[in-house]
């Protein structure tokens, strides 16, 4: 009798065994998730109001105290990298499935979830900060899932004279004053897409090398990935200084759009395009 | 028990009887949805439109020739120029800031939008379209086709979006039919309302002014102020606002009062560069009698404002104009040359294209 159970049980275990494996087996994809953490530094950031107390403020290189009330940027153009070189493109060519919003103000956007990885090891990831400007068009028709995403009222990552999208907004205070803050950043190129005419290109693509490699298999790895914003004034491209004057020349007027100043900011975060491809992103942590 | 031969024949031709008709239904189907989509796609021609194109004036966009005018075409452009439900709340439409008494600007210093909200910018004239290489004041935008989405969606303006626009029209079947004959039975489409809208834009060409006809012999003169003011436009005025149609579309700081805005910084908000920093594209002065107040966000009540204006002496700017910056920052004119200036202004008012004779 004792042995019968003995026997019954090490059949269900082994059953229980090949099923798993068999399960195994057939695996061919899994899910990556990737955990944005905004910070100045290593400090998370806290949004907050002009004189609110919880905010996270942080000080320029140039000695300047700021913090934000508003911080959201789009995230695009996802690729994994495996050890041996191959790309794997995520829904690169579709906003619906492949972009989204990072807003600092909704944890649940903290997080974004690619499904259906093909098994493998990964060693790198590509994004694009903003949108590439071939898909850079407010295509609600194409891609009406993102247009509403972004140009929802608390999203406001529209910019509609420009007929794009807004790839990061931030608003927020700076001095000990607490003037108004506001950087929006967006590309303007117009003509064909072989050949613009005029504008600026205010995308940005990321390269990260993963410090651990992310195993796609029975395991669904999880990327930290950080975006510190003390970069936006002490950058490797630019030191910048907050003026309120009408001073275009000398650093940034702190107005959101006349654009004399963006691509600072944007060479900041986002690295100029050829040798800083990090800007103020770095990877905190593979977990698989 | 098997089934005798006269019950199997039965049976037989049964199914035989069932399949033909089976395929003859399905035939006829075929036919039918065919015919259908025929009458669709071939019953209507829709030629294009014979454009009057003046000789002198400056090379069409090259646009215009991807996207020709066609009778449907422009018939819909038309009906979606004048169509409130382009706006969310089915009150403002373009013809609302784009009037053609005002040739197709507006008396506002700024653009007005739905629920009265006011925008960034003086509301441009929509005329001779088709030669301009640049739109808008800062010149965003280089196709006519790119630009009906920007009203449609922004917040200032029509604060709608493409597809609420198209669900709105479906439920319209004389837009179905409309879209159907101006662009061969592809039904309702963001493309068809861009193109359309752009297609009657082009159509806009205003080449009958008083001016118009002194150069080009048809019995009119010039009065002897016009006369004098066209000698001081070409003396003054004509490095900016040249070729026919008065203006060379090039962006330029003229030292105007600066909008307070934070918005603004004129060309520069498209190409980042310095020097375009409060730059505007010159504006025509075709029929400007008819559209004050005059500047990018209607600085000027009157032309005699602009004129006493830049006489009297324009704002600094490092990028300011050379032609300002190496006179003093002004363009001096006398009293008798403002008079006759703004007289030869008005030779270029077009009562035809303003609607004045129907």
């Amino acid at each position: 009798m004792k042995n019968l159970k003995k026997y019954i049980l090490s059949a269900a275990v082994l059953v229980a065994f090949m099923s798993c494996s068999s399960d195994d087996d057939n695996r061919v994809a899994n899910n990556v998730t990737l955990e944005f953490s905004n910070t100045f530094n290593s400090t998370p950031i806290v949004l907050g109001a002009a004189t609110s107390a919880e905010a996270t403020v942080n000080t320029s290189d140039a000695g300047q105290v700021h913090h934000f009330s508003e911080l959201k940027y789009v995230v695009s153009n996802i690729r994994l990298i495996k050890a041996d070189g191959t790309e794997i493109p995520y829904n690169v060519n579709n906003l619906d499935t492949g972009a989204t919003v990072v807003n600092q103000a909704k944890p649940e956007t903290l997080s974004y979830v690619l499904s259906d990885i093909p098994v493998g090891d990964y060693t790198e990831i590509k994004f694009g900060l903003g949108v590439r400007s071939d898909l850079n068009t407010l295509d609600q028709v194409s891609f009406p899932t993102f247009y509403d995403n972004a140009g929802s009222n608390d999203t406001e990552m529209h910019w509609e004279w420009g007929t794009g999208y807004r790839f990061t907004k931030i608003e927020g205070f700076y001095d000990t004053d607490n003037k108004e803050l506001s950087f929006h950043s967006g590309s303007t190129l117009e003509g064909d897409e072989e050949n613009y005419t005029q504008g600026v290109d205010a995308y940005r693509d990321i390269t990260l090398s993963l410090p651990a490699t992310a195993t796609v298999g029975n395991s669904a790895p999880t990327i930290a990935i950080n975006a510190d914003f003390d970069y936006l004034l002490s950058g490797n491209s630019h030191t910048v200084t907050l003026v309120s004057t009408e001073d275009i020349t000398n650093n940034a007027t702190p107005s959101a759009h006349t654009a004399t100043e963006m691509m600072k900011f944007v060479e900041n975060i986002g690295g100029n395009g050829t040798t800083d491809v990090t800007g103020m992103f770095s990877i905190t942590s593979v977990e698989n | 028990m098997r089934p005798t031969s006269s019950r199997l024949f039965l049976l037989v031709s049964y199914y035989f009887f069932m399949k033909k008709l089976i395929r003859h239904i399905a035939i006829v189907l075929l036919i039918t949805s065919c015919n259908n989509d025929d009458s669709e796609l071939v019953s209507y021609s829709n030629p294009e439109v014979s454009l009057n194109i003046p000789s002198d004036f400056p090379e069409l966009n090259s646009s215009f020739y991807t996207n020709i005018p066609t009778e449907f075409g422009v018939e819909l452009g038309k009906k979606l120029f004048t169509d409130v439900r382009l706006s969310t709340d089915n009150t403002i439409s373009c013809s609302s800031c784009h009037i053609q008494e005002s040739a197709f600007a507006d008396h506002n210093p700024k653009g007005i939008g739905i629920e009265g909200r006011i925008g960034l910018r003086n509301a441009p004239p929509v005329q001779n379209m088709a030669f301009m290489q640049f739109y808008n004041w800062d010149g965003n935008k280089l196709q006519l086709e790119d630009q009906p989405l920007v009203p449609i969606i922004t917040h200032e303006e029509m604060d709608s979006s493409i597809l609420e626009v198209i669900g709105k029209l479906e439920t319209d079947p004389s837009y179905i039919e409309l879209f159907n004959k101006a662009f061969e039975g592809e039904g309702i489409t963001a493309d068809g309302i861009y193109n359309s809208i752009a297609q009657y834009e082009y159509t806009l060409i205003s080449a009958n002014s008083k001016y118009d006809k002194v150069k080009r012999n048809e019995g009119e003169t010039f009065t002897t102020s016009e006369a004098q003011g066209y000698a001081v436009f070409q003396d003054k005025c004509i490095s900016c606002h040249s070729t026919e149609l008065f203006t060379d579309q090039s962006f330029r700081n003229i030292g105007f009062p600066i909008n307070p805005d934070p918005e603004e910084g004129g060309r520069t908000r498209i190409t980042g560069l310095v020097e375009d920093y409060m730059r505007f594209r010159v504006p025509s002065l075709r029929n400007i009698e008819f559209t004050a107040p005059y500047g990018s966000f209607g600085q000027f009540a009157t032309l005699e404002d602009v004129l006493n204006y830049l006489d009297t002496g324009v704002l600094e700017a490092d990028n300011l104009d050379p032609i300002l910056k190496d006179n003093n920052n002004r363009i001096p004119l006398s009293t008798q040359e403002k008079t006759d200036l703004i007289a030869f202004m008005k030779t270029l008012s077009d009562a035809e294209f303003l609607g004045f004779n129907d």
